[in-house]
């Protein structure tokens, strides 16, 4: 046997051996980037995957996996400090769960349409893009303000928007709000939409989301998130394993014990840095995945043809 | 009684002889085996190779004629079907715009021979066998595309096979040991999908097909590879609520490790 044999493993479900240093490395890195900047880095781990050949399908579907472990230990960790409001967090889950089952559907028939490549690409395209001009600007502002010495915004106490002014109105004692559900309705069945189709947590929208749109107390929302993200992605890849049948458990521990590991080690460098140099590094990262989906698309691909096998063997 | 043991030595020795040199017969027959029947999957798999081998048997008779014979080896994996989209420029977006689909298509092919193929049978001959790439029947499903379009797709598609190390054709890569005994090795790559495979070993002489030969290579997966993989077919619900335990278990199991105090 070679030295490059023992490093590989073969993956049961994506059908192909992997090295297992590559897939461990790339776990720890994401893991380390999520841990830094407090995100499940679905966002980063499945275009990572994507492009270093694993199926696309293959890709998304093990990712929801590993999102359950990577954010089961930051539960933990807020619950302990009593920074989940677990009210909020259960109607965001129905509603993620109901986004989450939408999603895994579209994403089969997508495949069967042999168009799956594209809206992925198109979706990371737009929403990375999005977000990520909107934490540059936002964390570059920070930066400006500090530097001319001007006191942060902070949240005023009875400060309103169109949102509170929404039908349908439950009190949240934990998060002291007094808000409609439907917001909090169309905010958990898009990320969990989005989370099943794109493979990703969407902790980086949710977060902002709920900060921004529900005024959500800081000490609240990342256990919040973390507990709806946690639910919507384990249902989800109950609903991969039964519909699209491509979570490979052998690929998903890989990445998790790398993912587990790297986390600790980036949290304790995001604890010695600046909220907003964290955003904008946050933000140039979304950025340029972005960018790299964007770029797939305009530019022409060296072979325009590709082949995909259809499943159900010939009988 | 001295007579007695020496018919029975005389009877032995014909026999070994007719073992020795195959059956008696009138034309050339053809005898192949492959190293092993089996290929297991394991968690190591990165791919393996099959030896073909085999013997020419021919009587003296045969043996006279100055036919230069040819040997041709080709393995074939289970049938599949397979789309083969080719991306268009599209409001400035490389999207796949058309398609071909193919219904039954060998998932793994291999062509090994003695020769060039067109020096050893004529296209007629390679047709009907399926024995070279561009003699596999790739009929689109339903498709009204003129000639060179399907064409295109192809030679893409072949091309792609080709690339992923699915599809070969080797000529002259077939080692005669002796005049009459021969042996080639197949690449099986690691992402050979599993499935029963046909060998079929072909003997030509003069370009006519004088025998073949065929056995079957099962490639399948053993051990913890095959029960994960038949239970997340067979059992889905279990196989996602297993997923979903370990990744659970995974994170606390890390938030114990880690815990800061």
């Amino acid at each position: 046997m070679t030295r490059g044999a023992i490093l590989q493993i073969y993956l049961p479900i994506a059908e192909l051996p992997i090295n297992v240093f590559m897939i461990f490395a790339m776990g720890g890195t994401v893991g380390f980037l999520s841990g830094l900047f407090g995100i499940g880095g679905g966002f980063l781990l499945t275009p990572l995957l994507i492009f270093s050949g694993i199926p696309p399908a293959v890709s998304v579907a093990t990712v929801t996996t590993q999102i359950v472990a990577s954010s089961a230990s930051g539960v933990l960790s807020y619950w302990r400090k009593a920074g989940i409001d677990f009210k909020l967090a259960g109607v965001l889950l129905c509603s993620g769960i109901i986004g989450s089952a939408i999603g895994v559907w579209i994403f089969g028939i997508l495949r069967s349409l042999g168009q799956l490549d594209l809206v992925i690409s198109l979706a990371y395209v737009t929403f990375l893009g999005t977000i990520g001009v909107l934490m540059l600007g936002e964390s570059m502002k920070a930066i400006m303000r500090r530097k001319s010495g001007k006191a942060p915004a902070g949240r005023k106490p009875g400060q309103h928007n169109w949102v509170h002014g929404l039908p349908f109105k439950v009190r949240f004692r934990r998060s002291k709000l007094y808000v409609s559900v439907i917001p909090i309705f169309g905010i958990g069945s898009s990320i969990g939409f989005l989370g099943s189709v794109l493979g990703i947590g969407g902790g980086f929208m949710m977060v902002p989301a709920l900060i921004y749109l529900l005024r959500v107390p800081a000490n609240i929302v990342i256990g919040t998130s973390l507990l709806q993200i946690l639910g919507t992605m384990a249902v989800a890849t109950f609903l991969h394993a039964i519909n699209t049948q491509s979570v490979d458990i052998v690929l998903a521990l890989t990445l998790m014990i790398g993912g587990v590991i790297g986390a600790q080690f980036g949290a304790q460098v995001g604890q010695g840095m600046r909220g907003e140099h964290l955003r904008l590094g946050l933000g140039l990262l979304v950025l340029l995945v972005g960018l790299r989906f964007a770029f797939n698309l305009i530019v022409e691909p060296d072979d325009l043809y590709s082949v995909s096998v259809i499943e159900e063997p010939v009988k | 009684m001295r007579q007695a043991i020496h018919s029975l030595t005389m009877l032995l020795t014909v026999l070994l002889l007719a073992l020795i040199s195959g059956a008696p017969v009138l034309a050339e027959k053809l005898v192949s085996a492959i190293s092993s029947s089996h290929v297991a999957i394991t968690s190591n798999f990165t791919g393996t190779q099959i030896l073909v081998y085999g013997e020419i048997a021919r009587d003296a008779e045969t043996v006279s004629r100055t036919g230069n014979q040819d040997v041709v080896v080709v393995v074939e994996g289970p049938l599949e079907r397979v789309t083969t989209w080719r991306k268009d420029r599209i409001v400035g977006l490389w999207i796949n715009a058309t398609s071909q689909t193919y219904i039954a298509v060998p998932s793994f092919y291999a062509v090994h021979a003695t020769d060039d193929l067109r020096n050893i049978a004529s296209e007629d001959w390679l047709k009907q066998y399926r024995i070279g790439l561009e003699h596999l029947p790739l009929a689109a499903l339903g498709t009204r595309a003129p000639a060179l379009e399907r064409n295109a797709f192809k030679a893409a598609f072949l091309r792609s096979r080709v690339q992923h190390g699915l599809y070969s054709q080797m000529s002259k890569s077939i080692n005669f040991l002796s005049p009459t005994l021969f042996s080639t090795t197949v690449d099986l790559p690691a992402t050979i999908p599993t499935g029963d495979y046909k060998v079929t070993t072909f003997l030509f002489s003069g370009g006519v097909l004088l025998d073949q030969q065929e056995q079957v290579l099962t490639v399948a997966k053993t051990g913890f590879e095959q029960v994960t993989f038949n239970l997340s077919r067979q059992h889905p619900a279990v196989y996602g609520t297993l997923a979903i335990i370990l990744a659970l278990f995974t994170g606390w199991l890390a938030g114990v490790i880690f815990k800061k105090d």
